[in-house]
């Protein structure tokens, strides 16, 4: 076992890259046999890379009505009819939000945003100016749902001091609001479970339900881990370090998954 | 059967100012463009629009500052950005807004349709939408507790718009209607409301119809008029009919980014246009809109 993450990289595969690592984590949070509520993006690819791998047997929601689709072709969005191809069912919210997230069927929710602070609150509705002017943005769609009412909530987001603040500008999409147990705050699907970056795998504290470090990714160190999160992040020593890709993952993701990279970038 | 048949011109110059008006688009796919084109051209003031995740006819209608009022979900373009005209009505604060989330408007709209005054819901709470909400918006939402468990919920409005506009690939002329794909909230959102206009894709005769009643999403009996028009969500997409025209949307993603160069876009493809058959020569013609046919096989 090499001693540094720097080191795994650079023995294994120099050439991949953090989007590579990070889909692969997310796909590790998904187990054979489950239903996810996905969005398009690398929550999409980390779930049809589990399907090829690991869960084969693992199914897919699109909450504008799509379950387990097979699609030859990827789409840019959940309203791209490429993703609509080779589905077993098309409904709507009613059936994929209603009748199964809202119903409590849904093992995980995979969700994005502007903002994760660390109680696992995501913001995906407006950034705030230093004057407090305020500049909205998508809003919630099915985000809420998903973080309210998913047993597991997986949240995908890119690395930095302002998408990883103390307290988001803006809670659109519930965790551990205020440090409160799910129970508390009246919420029935249990919560943020892990945040996915392109740095690192974090996971929640069972007692203080702050974000803490999971693993960071083969060739993060913990300074620039710490540098770049905008709260106090809980790192064990020594940091436990993501696993790389395998090879036949990395062929899956380049050749059949997203071969345009419009995702992986 | 009734002939329910009507031209865009007709249905529109029934609205009156100030209506609540439910549109079925979501994000990208199967906008009633036609049905908001028209709107601006007749200039329809203070209106209240409804709608799970916003997209571009939605920007569009409040681009030409015609709405005062916003109940939504969500809404983006997809990769084409976010709905720029509505952030910034927004952000300025020219728009009443009631956001809530894409199951919230499904739920809403159920509530309308089945006739009952409000529902129960576990989205929402402890979001800033509900805290928000709660005190600007009592009307709309509420907390309360189940009476037989004591647990606690939103309890939200129904639904009730003064006109559901939905984008269909399929009806007959008396409105009975085929969705092809998913159908987000469609159903509920054109059975809650007090009328219901369709725009279809494609008119046909009711054996076709009658050869599968099973694919009737809409019934006809409450569909007050069918307007037809091929290529009327241009540049969105309609599963099975044509791919959402990525040239189109990205020149829109420039125009929208300032309120002149809207105006501007507003001038050359909705003013300088007499109807949809103008504008679909304007954005391309016949070679455009062929290059954006769906395959049979795969509908895009």
């Amino acid at each position: 076992m090499p001693s540094t993450s720097t080191e795994v990289r650079d023995q294994q595969f120099s050439d991949v890259t953090a989007s590579e690592i990070m889909v692969t984590a997310a796909s590790k949070e998904v187990r054979d046999g489950e239903i996810a509520v996905v969005g398009i993006g690398l929550p999409q690819v980390a779930c049809v890379l589990a399907r090829r791998t690991h869960a084969p047997r693992l199914s897919l929601l699109l909450e504008i009505g799509v379950a387990d689709m097979d699609p030859v072709d990827i789409a840019v969005g959940l309203a791209d009819s490429r993703i609509f191809y080779r589905a077993t069912c098309w409904s709507g919210f009613l059936d994929t939000l209603g009748m199964n997230l809202h119903r409590g069927v849904v093992d995980v929710g995979f969700i994005g945003g502007l903002e994760v602070d660390r109680f696992g609150n995501v913001n995906t509705t407006l950034t705030k100016d230093p004057d407090g002017k305020e500049h909205y943005f998508n809003g919630s769609a099915g985000g809420n749902d998903v973080a309210s009412l998913a047993k597991r909530v997986v949240i995908i987001v890119r690395h930095g001091k302002r998408k990883l603040p103390n307290a988001v500008a803006y809670l659109t999409s519930p965790g551990f609001v205020n440090g409160r147990s799910r129970a508390d705050l009246n919420l029935r699907g249990g919560g943020p479970h892990r945040v996915i970056t392109d740095m690192a795998v974090l996971g929640f504290d069972n007692a203080s339900r702050t974000a803490s470090l999971v693993s960071m990714h083969p060739g993060v160190t913990v300074e620039q881990l710490l540098e770049n999160t905008g709260f106090p992040l809980q790192i064990p020593d020594p940091a436990p370090i993501t696993p790389l890709p395998t090879r036949e993952e990395l062929r899956l993701l380049r050749e059949e998954i997203d071969p345009g990279r419009m995702y992986l970038r | 059967m009734s002939d329910k048949v009507k031209s865009i011109t007709e249905v529109v110059r029934s609205i009156p100012d100030g209506s609540h008006i439910a549109l079925g688009g979501f994000a990208i796919a199967r906008n009633a463009i036609v049905f908001a084109h028209e709107v601006i051209r007749q200039q329809k003031k203070g209106l209240t629009l409804s709608q799970g995740v916003m997209g571009m006819e939605t920007d569009l209608l409040v681009g030409a500052g015609l709405v005062v009022k916003l109940i939504v979900g969500g809404g983006s373009l997809d990769r084409f950005g976010p709905v720029r005209c509505i952030n910034r009505a927004r952000d300025n604060g020219t728009v009443i807004h009631i956001d809530s989330s894409s199951l919230s408007l499904a739920f809403g709209y159920l509530a309308g349709a089945l006739g009952i005054s409000f529902i129960p819901i576990k989205s929402l709470l402890a979001s800033e939408m509900m805290e928000r909400l709660e005190t600007a918006a009592p009307d709309y939402l509420r907390r309360g507790t189940c009476p037989f468990t004591g647990e606690e919920y939103v309890f939200l409005r129904g639904i009730t718009p003064d006109v559901s506009v939905v984008h269909v690939p399929i009806s007959d002329r008396s409105g009975n209607c085929w969705i092809h794909g998913p159908r987000w909230e469609n159903e509920e959102q054109a059975k809650a409301g007090k009328r219901l206009f369709v725009v279809t894709e494609e008119l046909v005769p009711t054996e076709y119809i009658q050869r599968s009643p099973e694919r009737t999403i809409i019934p006809g009996h409450r569909v007050e008029a069918v307007v037809h028009q091929p290529f009327g969500a241009h540049p969105t997409g309609v599963f099975g009919c044509y791919d959402y025209d990525s040239e189109h949307l990205k020149l829109y993603a420039e125009y929208h980014k300032t309120p002149e160069k809207m105006n501007e876009y507003l001038q050359k493809y909705v003013f300088g246009t007499r109807d949809h058959w103008e504008y679909l020569e304007k954005i391309g013609g016949l070679r455009r809109l062929n290059e954006i046919k769906a395959e049979a096989i795969f509908g895009y």
